[in-house]
């Protein structure tokens, strides 16, 4: 593989966000992936008795293609290349991160993992609601808590009819 | 003539009132989630996989193609009146529809994407009807090592193409391949990189990765940047119907839109973006109304529309005949397929006529559906636009959970969920393509298959790899896609 020749486009206007112009943490994350890859790679079976490749030799090259690629991120970062935040349909990709908007969107996406169990999915599912609709910047919370829970509600008893597992209605009432 | 009989007896299935419903629910919710934002076909499909379980497998693909088709109706709509294009393929619609509707000729353009829209599907579906077989008789021919060598170029078609640069489509691609190594091995029974964990053995569902890519991912990402105030909606007004100089100026744009489409949606990673970019490019060429271009042309919404539609039917071709998925949409249909025990290739057009002309002919019924929900009903349509986006967003992250938690039950997947939505949000902060992960993902673990078939029948000699006229063909196309990009370049210079 070639490194990208690209020269740098000088497309970032003024207003670009200013989010972190040489993101070399991308690139050694890359390659610290790509080294657990290689190193899991190298402890299976490279070749097996009955087939020519054993079980190691995929993952050797996943995790090899990783740390290259990671290397040459992070040579094309201290070269200049530009990173510019896609555009989506109703966010700009050009404006500064609202960091309180998206802690309390990673909140809402987090929470599942604790309570998704114990506390059932349609108090997670509204909780999360509410949380998400607040990153968004509505601020009346109770009419969101009520869309939510019955929204919730609503998706828990259809998709259990339709045969999807998704557990107790509340756990701790042991409903 | 076998063919035709195929296709008549793929409508008998098609028809049948069950698979007539299901059309129409895939139609309609396909259209719905062209016009909302946030959401697209291949997220609903992922969302959807676990429902139809329940369903039998025609029914259900049938659902999945008005989807697919739906969309592309869709998202014309919101890029016309919006000037918000949801996808993609969308791009060039907007540019010149949106200055249609704000001209007040709002309904022409509509028409025009519609009816395009429509002319462009059918001609494809056909295209697709005969195709398809030919290439299936071909596939039967095929050795591990074409197989790996098709892999192969797929892999470096969609990197190359699919990003702003070479590295990061790579990088995108080889993130999928490395997850799809997690799990165990399928020739040997070995745990890989499950780190003794017992949860992770049975691998990461592609499921799982897209809901979280796609929704979580968008979710974070729309919030950190939100723009609280949506565009202003272009009313329809002005004459309701294409007048007579429309239909002339649009009828040979939808031709020419097909006829790029069509073959461009077959390639793997042209998905939809470069037929229409390419239509656009061709329409403003040929014009006989250069001046109007960039103030409101209907060449240019009426060519893109039909490319974009031909290029979803395009994608089905290499989808059903070699089980090889070239955009994210098509990657959960293959998933779709595996959760039914089913692999697309030669041998489901023998072992499974019904489900594949069933499939076929339910693009023609879908087709005309979509044309009659969305050309008259267009204005109930953009109602949808009116549900508030706080609510809206939070009422997506909470169908994803659903999604994730009621594919195993398991707190993992929550947990997978939640970093590669993280991975999601900073590969669009950073510009890189989300689809190659999905391609990598779901391909990576089929070359890998074939890799090792066709290596351990060429006794480990590499050079295997290389030794059909095929293999040697398409290995050799891989390693001059790595040229693309500079054409590709000068593509998007003169666009």
């Amino acid at each position: 593989m070639s490194t990208d020749e690209r020269n740098t486009t000088e497309g970032g206007s003024p207003a670009a966000a200013p989010a972190s112009p040489k993101p070399y943490w991308i690139g050694i994350g890359l390659m610290a992936m790509g080294a657990v890859w290689l190193y899991a790679g190298f402890g299976l079976p490279q070749g097996a008795r009955y087939a020519a490749v054993g079980p190691g030799l995929f993952v050797t090259l996943a995790g090899g293609g990783l740390l290259i690629l990671g290397a040459i991120l992070v040579l094309q970062i201290w070269r200049g290349e530009t990173f510019e935040a896609q555009d989506a349909e109703d966010a700009d990709g050009s404006t500064k991160m609202d960091k309180r908007a998206f802690l309390t969107a990673l909140v809402a996406v987090a929470l599942p993992i604790v309570t998704m169990g114990p506390l059932g999915m349609p108090f997670t599912a509204t909780l999360s609601f509410v949380l998400v609709a607040n990153a968004f910047g509505s601020r009346r919370w109770w009419l969101d808590l009520i869309c939510g829970a019955i929204l919730a509600c609503a998706a828990w008893f259809l998709f259990n009819q339709l045969g999807l597992q998704l557990g107790r209605f509340f756990p701790p009432l042991g409903v | 003539m076998e063919t035709f009989e195929l296709l008549l007896h793929g409508f008998s299935v098609a028809l049948q009132p069950t698979n007539l419903m299901w059309a129409l629910v895939g139609s309609v919710l396909g259209t719905a989630i062209g016009i909302l934002p946030g959401i697209g076909p291949a997220l609903t499909i992922a969302l959807l996989l676990p429902v139809t379980t329940a369903l039998a497998p025609t029914s259900a693909f049938i659902m999945f193609a008005g989807i697919l088709y739906g969309a592309m109706y869709g998202g014309s709509t919101t890029s016309i009146l919006l000037n918000t294009p949801g996808e993609a393929g969308s791009m060039m619609t907007a540019l010149e529809g949106n200055k249609m509707a704000r001209a007040g000729r709002g309904a022409a353009a509509l028409a025009t994407a519609a009816i395009g829209s429509f002319v462009a599907g059918t001609i494809a579906t056909l295209a697709l009807t005969f195709a398809a077989p030919a290439v299936a008789e071909l596939a039967f021919y095929f050795k591990p090592t074409d197989y790996f060598a098709i892999t192969a170029l797929a892999f470096c078609s969609v990197a190359v193409v699919m990003g702003t640069s070479r590295t990061r489509g790579f990088v995108s691609l080889f993130l999928g391949i490395a997850i799809g190594v997690i799990g165990i091995d399928a020739m040997t029974g070995q745990p890989r990189l499950t780190f003794g964990n017992m949860q992770l053995l049975r691998g990461i569902a592609l499921t799982v990765v897209l809901v979280s890519l796609f929704a979580v991912g968008e979710i974070l990402y729309v919030a950190s940047r939100y723009r609280s105030t949506p565009g202003v909606m272009a009313p329809i007004k002005g004459q309701l119907w294409m007048t007579k100089q429309d239909f002339a100026r649009s009828w040979k744009p939808w031709l020419r839109g097909t006829a790029i489409g069509f073959p461009m949606g077959a390639l793997p990673g042209s998905g939809s973006e470069i037929p229409t970019m390419l239509s656009y490019t061709l329409e403003r060429k040929l014009t006989k109304y250069p001046e109007e271009f960039g103030k409101g042309a209907i060449e240019g919404v009426a060519g893109p529309e039909a490319a974009n539609n031909a290029a979803a039917a395009g994608i089905l071709v290499p989808l059903l005949t070699l089980g090889l998925p070239t955009s994210a949409t098509a990657a959960v249909l293959l998933a779709a397929f595996q959760n039914y025990g089913l692999q697309p290739g030669p041998f489901l057009f023998t072992s499974n006529p019904a489900l594949i002309w069933g499939l076929i002919a339910s693009l023609y019924v879908g087709n005309v559906m979509l044309l009659v929900l969305n050309l008259p009903l267009v204005g109930i349509w953009v109602q949808l636009l009116r549900i508030p986006r706080p609510q809206l967003y939070a009422g997506i992250l909470v169908f994803a959970m659903i999604g994730v938690w009621g594919l195993a039950g398991s707190w993992m997947d929550l947990t997978i969920m939640l970093v590669v939505g993280l991975a999601g949000y900073v590969m669009r902060v950073y510009d890189f393509p989300i689809a190659p992960v999905l391609i990598g993902l779901i391909l990576g673990p089929m070359a890998e298959t074939q890799l090792r078939t066709a290596l351990a029948a060429g006794q480990g000699n590499p050079l295997v790899l290389v030794s059909t006229p095929l293999s040697a063909i398409f290995i050799t196309l891989a390693v001059l896609l790595l040229a693309l990009p500079i054409l590709l370049k000068r593509l998007r210079a003169n666009a």
